[in-house]
């Protein structure tokens, strides 16, 4: 009799443990989807944002009807552009890899990602801003004309969600260093990863606006 | 585990391959046959690769955990 008493309890108890177990796991899965959701939302928001910059360009680069860009440097256009490109086939085969049991290729992912997006960032602030003038002079000034105020707008905010984006994967690449994250429970990785795509999709539609249409002007 | 693992690495690699040649692309126009609508229609079908692939857009709609 106390078997069957003392063994119904473990049993309930077993039982509560493992329904614990599985609403736990459910109530993970409930705030990824409300997560994921929530940051493509915070996506949107920020479209309106470069959405505006890219209108701002296409009504203030025009001279009598023509559409106008500034006479930047195509090959640095170029370069940064593929770099952030590569970047975001090292941030995919990250995810991929801790989705898939790789942690080697997580941990290497994070890395080369963090080094092409400094790559991407030191490009822009030494040839287009010329932040740097013993090693690069531009033209360009945010003040001396319409040109300069949108490039310097344009690639400015950029360069705040690459910074931002970098500041991401340091902490996420921390944290699996610390062996966080596993395949079944990654949400943070998923995040810094799309985080990291936003960036280069913005740049997508930024690269072509900036460098590549419109009548180069003269300076 | 490891040919669905090698088949996702392969897909990553080709999705950066076509966003690399459509780049390349890009350049080309701008410089022989200088287009806004035709280099923004290249950056849209850019857009669309980065958003479904990288971004994994489909996740938003599915009903279990993670993916």
């Amino acid at each position: 009799m106390s078997a069957v008493t003392s063994a119904a309890p473990v049993a309930h108890h077993g039982h509560d443990a493992a329904h614990g177990a599985d609403h736990h796991e459910d109530n993970y899965a409930v705030a990824w989807r409300h997560n994921r959701l929530g940051l493509w939302l915070f996506f949107l928001s920020e479209a309106f944002l470069f959405g505006g910059l890219l209108a701002t360009r296409f009504y203030l680069w025009q001279e009598n009807g023509v559409t106008m860009r500034p006479p930047l440097n195509q090959v640095v256009g170029l370069v940064v552009t593929v770099v952030l490109l590569i970047s975001s086939l090292s941030m995919n085969l990250a995810e991929t890899g801790l989705e898939h049991g790789d942690r080697k290729m997580f941990m290497r992912g994070l890395v080369v990602t963090a080094i092409l997006g400094l790559i991407f960032l030191f490009g822009v602030m030494i040839f287009e801003w010329g932040l740097f003038p013993s090693i690069h002079e531009t033209e360009l000034s945010p003040s001396k004309d319409v040109y300069g105020a949108v490039v310097f707008a344009m690639t400015g905010m950029h360069a705040i969600h690459v910074i931002s984006g970098l500041v991401f994967i340091v902490l996420i690449w921390n944290l699996g260093r610390k062996g966080h994250f596993s395949q079944e429970r990654h949400w943070g990785v998923e995040a810094c990863a799309i985080y990291w795509h936003y960036v280069d999709l913005v740049w997508i539609f930024f690269y072509p606006a900036i460098y590549l249409i419109g009548k180069a002007t003269h300076h | 585990m490891n040919g669905k693992r090698t088949a996702a690495y392969r897909l990553s690699v080709s999705v950066a391959l076509f966003l690399a040649v459509m780049t390349g692309i890009e350049y080309f126009v701008a410089i022989d046959f200088p287009s806004t609508v035709v280099l923004l229609l290249l950056g849209l079908f850019k857009a669309v690769a980065v958003v479904n692939y990288f971004m994994h857009i489909s996740r938003l709609w599915r009903q279990e955990g993670s993916h």
